[in-house]
């Protein structure tokens, strides 16, 4: 089994190194990006079905045994997120295929560019998620950071190269922060080996070892986008190309998330910033919602709902129950599938009515009826309507607040239910300008015939999203076991050591 | 243990605060030179974590007496990465050069824009193609408009 | 129910294509579904007759308590009547409402249906989730109905205004809901009725956040407004929403919840008091109404009110009256609201002043419209009537609360008598209104539900049995519903009613002035602009204050964050105090010394040159660092990537303007030295803190002898690189992989994605060839240009070098060396090449493409991973392989050996790119420019 681990980053990586050589044959390069990853998700379904039996899954890369070698651990979090992200890649890859704008943007460079960075990313992503050892995470990171500058930049107009310099250096700076983190946890420690880190970061005087946690925290913040450090997404990710721009919401800042759950789970399990935590929370909830508010553009819009949403993850975070912290997976998860849903809309939107400024377009759900549906549900969707997935999750967080109690806590269910109806507003906003006006259109030939690929991935997605509600018991109960789990740290640790931290 | 010699922690000191400095301008080289002193220092910081002594060479020397070899290793990596990542923000400043003819970073546009709105009070509602039902005579009486554009609700 | 549910829903899916096939006909079969729902309420009503419960459960999420659990006693016994019987009315009376070629019947007619099952689901919901769910479908669905005549922006305004007015309560009251249930284990009502509730503060907090959401439903004050904009949506939408199912949906859940709820302290006052102002205010607001159907919006208001009031008492006697009240209005509003919907169709308008004569016109629509309205003022012998009394008799204890009844429906009398003769009577001077002949489908719903008002008056005694056990389930039950109590008091405060709402209606002349300056001076959708426009404001603001767009302030505030956060708590541990060695060898001083020197020079270096060859210094300098360290392959590592950045560099900056432009930055340059200055700091007493508080031993003790052992290697940094951590490794291949794919994908841009052509702006100036750029030489190294020595020396050395780095890669498993080292020595030699004989040299050094060299280095390292993982061992697992060849004899190959010259053909790969790229394309972008003279670089690059 423990030789599954390493496939989803082995996989992408190989497929990256032979799009490489394929680069005259453009539909070999199709053929293997879209193989790779359905082998991967394949996997990462396998890991999940494994993971969820057997608890965690440890591989010792080069037979080197921890703490000397590095090793993969998937436990039912990690296994959870490699599916979800094995399956919005493929959709995303899908539909890029279909717009075909790498093809046509890029004949003339010497390495055809997409395909590639594309899957080196998903092997990031993957890495990310599986790493073991925390300086393994910040190559993880590296890798994804590293592909998601080539994407963001692609093409290269001056938009792109604008924003995207602002997010290379602000993301850039934040792996600073997480090496200078890395190299003082080992400093201080003498080991890089999570499990333990477990106990030897316990052992440390309180002063040093909160200093390491809130670096780390600051590092994973920016990834993630928590106000304070989130201005930088809203201005870098919406001039990307709708598929870049979808994966990177939907994925890049779950990343972060993910490291913050890990971290402060298992390497500083004792709440100690609980209460930072949760103001942070509440205020990226808010701030970002406001930022929603005020936008005129549907993909700034959305890239600024993603910051707010960011929030609900951290504070189930911050709760450190396993309600809450079981609520916040059900959340990234969801989170995950809606908010790349809504971003290749809106790239259906600007292939049909040439923009997605609200200024300049209307009446798509006459024009578009399609486009309309799928929008409005994954709108709704968004919006924490039930009975979709967005409810149950913001459900599982605010019974968790309740079941907490105290004024933090209940401060911030109910910031979570003013955003939620706040998400509603600017979503009904939107729908009322950009769907439901007197049509028109910022382009003189519109695009009448989307094309199949995009329409069917996004689809399929929107399906995805539903199926979220329909499976939510198993989801919950899955999700549920890997907040116990992380919360008594010694499944992961045992899973690594099984007779003993050394 | 006894921990890092001073001489070598002021290096990392001034090293990341003069990196700081350039980080902090608008021109993308000097954020580059910045990035690199910050590197420089960083990873000077990270070697400091393990012990220095002889080459980590086995036979060259008593094993006791060896350096640390595992932040040898992430040093290593991360000069190699930061090399990559240099020669792509060259490329950036200058396809920035190349398109605008500086290698600045300007402010985003859409976020001027809000300020701008913040600054002089104006509607945001205007933004977005008029919604709202500002000063809409038929706000509850559909029917009077429905003469007008019969057919819209069907009857008629 | 839960098949009743899925038919809703299967025909809201099947509705569209329907009518599109069919027509608004389609809308006959489609009633089908809420019939259904009717009948088998009707054929349950044994079952529940007499306190009984038809209940259904299928589990959903275990975790949130929330499971499909379906349970209808009296009370959903009789909201699931009026839901599928009025449902169905509507859906046959919309199939002639609509003409066959009108806009987005297809999408009505799945709404309606669907709104019709989330209503079904609202009333048969027990856990108290799984109503919030129907509750807020119901929201959505009347969202897109109200919303129905999509380009009218009243309608869309209307719309949202409702959306955001009922998800507002109908959050508050998930919370609340959540604080009931998470205290009590459990959200299915039929346990949590029986359940201990929780103490005060608690309880108090959910049932005010409850009554929010339940009174916002309802459209009662102070969240009236939404209900009459509301009215923007089609006549039979408001007949079956805002009539008879949604608006009910708040009554409902008070009715639902007062038997128990009733007695914590804020419920009785906060629903009476709200309820009698909603129902004075909005009654007399009705009197001024012109439009019919605003009259019984305002109409429809002032009942819920009274409903609100009855309903929410609490009381048994309250309770019976409060459901016959419930079903009463249901009935005679969808109706008068049906009739209403007749005279717009047909007169194409619904202004009271402009109808004259209908009455004589239309004698059927009449008589229902007169039996309707006479059940809304309460005369006998209709349902109204029976209601009315027994709410008089239930309250004759509670004088002031009875004195507000009173009031409110003596006004509910007016107004009924306004509109009668409004819609029918006959204004001198104004010839007779024509509908033409009105169809059957149309009037019979109306007639229907008049008629059943009209039975249920004397027929007061079986709705009575039927409705008892509800009542009960607040306490024994005194009085029943009859229509003829004999003489008492309540018989009489209803005379009094019926004679005060005739004298409001007869002394309407004179009343004229009185009401046209007696109103509320701020309506509710003013206050609802008001603070929506408030709002915009804010968020603008807010985020004209968070969102600065600018770059410098962004990475300003990460800075911050790290100095004050983890540097705050680095205070608490005193790193200052920590006793350090000042030096290991005083040679350190020396090369710090310089280094710092160097640093600080290049922050403030005005020149590109200076800057980068000051901050090569400190490169330079953390090399000898390394190497006193003892750290070789680090220092021959670092000191290569020196040398290769500064290459890179200058091949770049030949391009880039010779000076950093002077930015006004001056100012805020002291807060960047300042954050700088701290930063450095707090980096410093980390690292001393960190350092010093080691007291476990490091894992890498152990790695000299693994080395050596499983390594089968004696440099033991190489073996880490390519075999205990070659998993880091992998991935750092993969970054330097996509860098230099990202590099070419800048440089090479052409064409379509290349920029559009712009006037030559002063900016542009340096570039042109001669003047600015400052490494002329390396501007454009044409043959002409090519220095012999230079090319001779470099043909000699290149080969050799060449042979060097693969010797370094060969030895770097036991010596300083390794992928790294040789791949950067062989990548020098190759920009010595091209420094010496420009691009044409370079293609001739190297054949390959880059992409291809980068792809098979990745391919190697990473398939040597695959390579063990499909032999069974390990991923990335290396052996030793002995081996023997003539001339050298026994030797042994480790197969990470393999991963190693990946990694060299990709470090290759990465500055044969950068050099493609940076170099020759840059040398064309530079010789085009030179061909296009005085245009701009994009124009030339247009033209190549």
């Amino acid at each position: 089994m423990s030789r599954l681990v390493p496939l989803p980053v082995v996989v992408p990586l190989l497929g990256a190194a032979l799009t490489l050589l394929l680069a005259a044959w453009p539909r070999a390069q199709r053929a293997v990006s879209v193989t790779c990853l359905a082998a991967t998700l394949a996997v990462a379904v396998a890991l999940l079905v494994q993971t969820y039996r057997q608890g965690p899954i440890v591989a010792e890369v080069g037979g080197w045994p921890a703490p000397v070698g590095i090793v993969l651990v998937a436990d039912q979090l990690a296994a959870l997120m490699l599916v979800v992200s094995a399956a919005v890649t493929l959709c995303v890859l899908l539909y890029s295929i279909g717009q075909r704008q790498w093809e046509t943007g890029t004949t003339a460079t010497p390495v055809a560019i997409f395909h590639p960075t594309y899957l080196v990313l998903t092997a990031g992503v993957t890495n990310a998620f599986l790493a073991g050892d925390l300086f393994n995470l910040f190559v993880g990171f590296e890798i994804l950071l590293a592909a998601s500058f080539v994407l963001i930049t692609l093409g290269g107009t001056e938009t792109r190269i604008r924003t995207g310099s602002t997010y290379v250096v602000v993301n850039v700076l934040s792996s600073m922060t997480f090496l200078t983190a890395v190299g003082l946890v080992y400093a201080a420690t003498g080991t890089v080996n999570m499990a333990q880190l477990a106990s030897r970061l316990d052992a440390l005087p309180d002063g040093v070892r909160l200093s390491l946690q809130l670096m780390l925290l600051v590092a994973f913040g920016v990834k993630a986008a928590v106000f304070p450090l989130s201005a930088w997404l809203p201005d870098s990710y919406p001039t990307a190309p709708a598929p870049v721009t979808a994966v990177f919401a939907g994925l890049l800042t779950k990343v972060g998330v993910y490291a913050i759950i890990r971290t402060e789970t298992l390497l500083f399990p004792d709440g100690r910033v609980a209460g930072l935590l949760m103001v942070v929370a509440g205020l990226t909830m808010l701030i970002g919602i406001l930022g929603a508010v005020a936008q005129s553009d549907m993909k700034r819009l959305f890239s600024f709902t993603l910051v707010s949403h960011i929030g609900y993850m951290i504070f189930g975070v911050a709760l450190s129950t396993v309600a809450g912290l079981s609520g916040s997976i059900f959340y990234v998860v969801h989170h995950i599938t809606i908010q790349t849903t809504l971003f290749l809309v809106a790239g259906l939107v600007e292939v049909r009515a040439g923009s997605t400024d609200l200024r300049r377009i209307g009446g798509l759900s006459r024009v578009a009826p399609l486009i309309g549906v799928l929008f409005f549900v994954s709108a709704m969707n968004l919006a924490g309507i039930p009975p979709f997935s967005g409810f149950l999750g913001k459900l599982g967080l605010f019974q968790a607040g309740v079941a907490v109690g105290g004024v933090l806590p209940a401060v911030l269910v109910a910031a979570g239910a003013l955003t939620s109806l706040l998400t509603l507003y600017v979503a009904s906003r939107v729908w009322n300008v950009a769907f439901w006006r007197a049509p028109r259109l910022d382009t003189r030939e519109p695009t009448v015939r989307l094309p199949a690929l995009m329409v069917g991935a996004t689809v399929a997605l929107v399906v995805l999203g539903l199926t979220l509600t329909v499976v939510a018991g198993p989801i919950f109960d899955v999700t549920a076991d890997a907040a116990a789990d992380l919360l008594d740290r010694t499944p992961y640790v045992r899973a690594v050591y099984p007779e003993g931290t050394p | 243990m006894s921990g890092p010699s001073l001489v070598l922690v002021v290096f990392v000191g001034v090293l990341v605060a003069c990196g700081v400095t350039l980080l902090l301008e608008r021109s993308l080289t000097r954020i580059l030179l910045g990035i690199i002193l910050l590197g420089n220092g960083v990873n000077l910081l990270i070697l400091l974590g393990g012990r220095s002594g002889a080459p980590p060479v086995v036979g060259a020397a008593p094993t006791a007496e060896m350096s640390d070899v595992l932040p040898q290793a992430m040093v290593l990596t991360a000069i190699v990465i930061t090399f990559g990542l240099t020669a792509f923000l060259l490329a950036v400043s200058y396809r920035s050069w190349y398109l605008t003819g500086d290698d600045e970073v300007p402010d985003d546009i859409e976020d001027r824009q809000v300020v701008r709105l913040a600054e002089r009070n104006e509607a945001p509602t205007t933004d977005l193609g008029g919604e709202g039902s500002g000063g809409d005579p038929e706000q509850v009486d559909p029917g009077l408009a429905r003469r007008r554009d019969r057919g819209a609700e069907g009857p008629g | 129910m839960l098949v009743l549910l899925i038919l809703h829903l299967v025909a809201a899916l099947v509705a569209p294509s329907l009518v599109r096939r069919w027509g608004p006909r389609a809308c006959y079969p489609l009633a089908l579904a809420p019939a259904a729902a009717f009948g088998w309420a009707l054929a349950r009503t044994p079952a529940v007759a007499h306190g009984g419960a038809v209940v259904e459960t299928y589990p959903w999420i275990r975790q949130l308590g929330l499971d499909l659990a379906l349970r209808m006693t009296t009370l959903s016994w009789l909201m699931t009547l009026l839901v599928g019987g009025v449902g169905a009315l509507v859906l046959v009376y919309s199939a002639r409402y609509f003409g066959p070629g009108s806009l987005g019947v297809g999408r009505y007619a799945a709404v309606l249906v669907g709104f019709a099952g989330a209503m079904l689901l609202l009333v048969l919901a027990d856990d108290l989730l799984l109503l919030y769910v129907g509750w807020e479908l119901t929201t959505i669905f009347s969202y897109l109905l109200i919303g129905h005549s999509t380009e009218r922006r009243s309608s869309r305004w209307a719309a949202a205004q409702a959306l955001t007015v009922t998800t507002l309560g109908g959050l508050a009251m998930l919370v609340g809901f959540v604080m009931l249930g998470e205290h009590a284990g459990t959200y299915r009502w039929s346990e949590l009725s029986a359940a201990r509730l929780p103490d005060g503060a608690t309880l108090v907090t959910a049932v005010l956040l409850i009554l929010v959401g339940a009174l916002s439903k309802s459209a009662v004050l102070p969240f009236s407004a939404w209900l009459p904009a509301a009215m923007a949506a089609p006549t039979p939408v408001s007949a079956y929403l805002h009539a008879a199912a949604m608006v009910k949906a708040g009554v409902y859940l008070i009715g639902l919840l007062a038997p128990v709820l009733a007695v914590v302290g804020p419920w009785r006052p906060v629903v009476t008091v709200a309820g009698l102002v909603t129902m004075v205010v909005a009654g007399w607001a009705a009197l001024r109404q012109t439009d019919l159907k605003l009259l019984l919006a305002y109409g429809t208001v002032s009942q819920l009110g009274l409903l609100v009031v009855v309903v929410g008492a609490g009381t048994p006697e309250a309770a019976l009256a409060g459901v016959a009240m419930l079903l009463a209005h249901a009935l005679f509003k969808a109706g008068l609201f049906l009739v209403v919907g007749i005279i717009d169709h047909g007169a194409g308008t619904r202004d009271l002043r402009e109808l004259s004569g209908l009455g004589g016109r239309a004698p059927l629509l009449a008589t229902v419209a007169v039996l309707a309205a006479a059940s809304m003022a309460g005369l006998p012998p209709l349902l109204g009537f029976v209601a009315k009394e027994s709410i008089f008799a239930a309250f004759l204890d509670q004088p002031v609360v009875l004195a507000g009844l009173v009031a409110g429906t003596a006004l509910t009398v007016a107004y009924s008598a306004r509109f009668v003769w409004g819609a029918f009577g006959g204004r001198p001077g104004l010839a007779p209104t024509d509908v033409g002949r009105i169809a059957v489908p149309m009037l019979a719903p109306p007639a229907v539900l008049a008629g059943v008002g009209l039975i249920a008056g004397p027929a007061a005694g079986l709705l009575d049995g039927a409705l008892r056990p509800y009542a009960e389930l607040s306490g024994p039950l005194g009085s029943h519903l009859a229509l003829w109590h004999g003489l008492n008091p309540a018989l009489a405060l209803s005379a009094l009613a019926v004679a005060g709402g005739a004298a409001l209606f007869a002394l309407r002349g004179p009343l004229a002035p009185v009401l046209a300056r007696l109103h509320v001076p701020v309506t509710g959708n003013q206050g609802y602009e008001w603070v929506i426009g408030r709002f915009d404001r804010l968020a603008i603001e807010v985020t004209g204050a968070t969102q600065r767009g600018s770059l410098p302030q962004y990475l300003g505030t990460i800075l911050l964050a790290v100095v004050v956060v983890p540097g705050g708590s680095l205070l608490t541990t005193r790193p200052w105090q920590e006793p350090i060695a000042l030096w290991d060898t005083p040679f350190q001083v020396v090369v710090v010394a310089v280094v710092c020197v160097a640093a600080v020079l290049a922050v403030g270096a005005r020149r590109r040159l200076t800057a980068m060859l000051l901050v090569g210094v400190t490169g330079y300098g953390s090399a000898l660092l390394f190497m006193l360290f003892g750290a070789p392959d680090l220092a021959l590592t670092q000191f290569l990537v020196e040398t290769a950045t500064i290459a890179v560099f200058v091949l770049v900056l030949r391009r880039l303007p010779r000076r950093f432009s002077v930015r006004p930055l001056r100012r805020s340059r002291w807060v960047r030295r300042a954050i700088g200055v701290v930063a450095g700091l707090v980096a410093a007493g980390l690292a001393v803190a960190a350092g010093t508080a080691r007291t476990a031993p490091a894992v890498s003790d152990e790695f000299p002898e693994a080395a050596v052992t499983e390594g089968y290697g004696r440099n033991v940094v190489n073996v880490t690189l390519v075999d205990i951590r070659a998993w880091d490794t992998m991935g750092e291949l993969a970054v330097l992989v996509v860098a230099a794919t990202g590099v070419a994908s800048l440089v090479f841009l052409r064409g379509r994605t290349g920029p559009r052509p712009r006037r030559p702006d002063p900016s542009a100036g340096p570039e042109q060839p001669g003047q600015g750029v400052w490494l002329r030489g390396g501007s454009t190294l044409s043959e002409r240009r090519r220095s012999l020595v230079l090319e001779v020396v470099t043909r000699l050395i290149f080969h050799t070098v060449v042979v060097f780095s693969l010797f370094l890669l060969f030895s770097g498993h036991n010596a300083p060396g390794g992928g790294f080292s040789g791949g950067l020595v062989a990548g020098l030699a190759l920009a010595v090449r091209y420094l010496a004989g420009g691009r044409d040299e370079l293609a001739e050094a190297a054949p390959v493409s880059a992409g291809v060299v980068l792809g098979a280095g990745l391919g190697v390292s990473v398939g040597a991973g695959v390579v063990a993982l499909l032999v069974g061992a390990p991923v990335l697992s290396s052996t030793k392989v002995d081996l023997w060849l003539p001339l050298i004899g026994d030797f042994y190959v480790v197969t990470s050996l393999f991963f190693d010259v990946g990694v060299y053909l990709v470090v290759v790969g990465l500055v044969l790119d950068i050099l493609r790229s940076l170099g020759a394309e840059v040398d064309r972008h530079i010789e085009a420019a030179g061909r296009a003279g005085g245009l701009t670089v994009d124009r030339a690059e247009e033209g190549s």
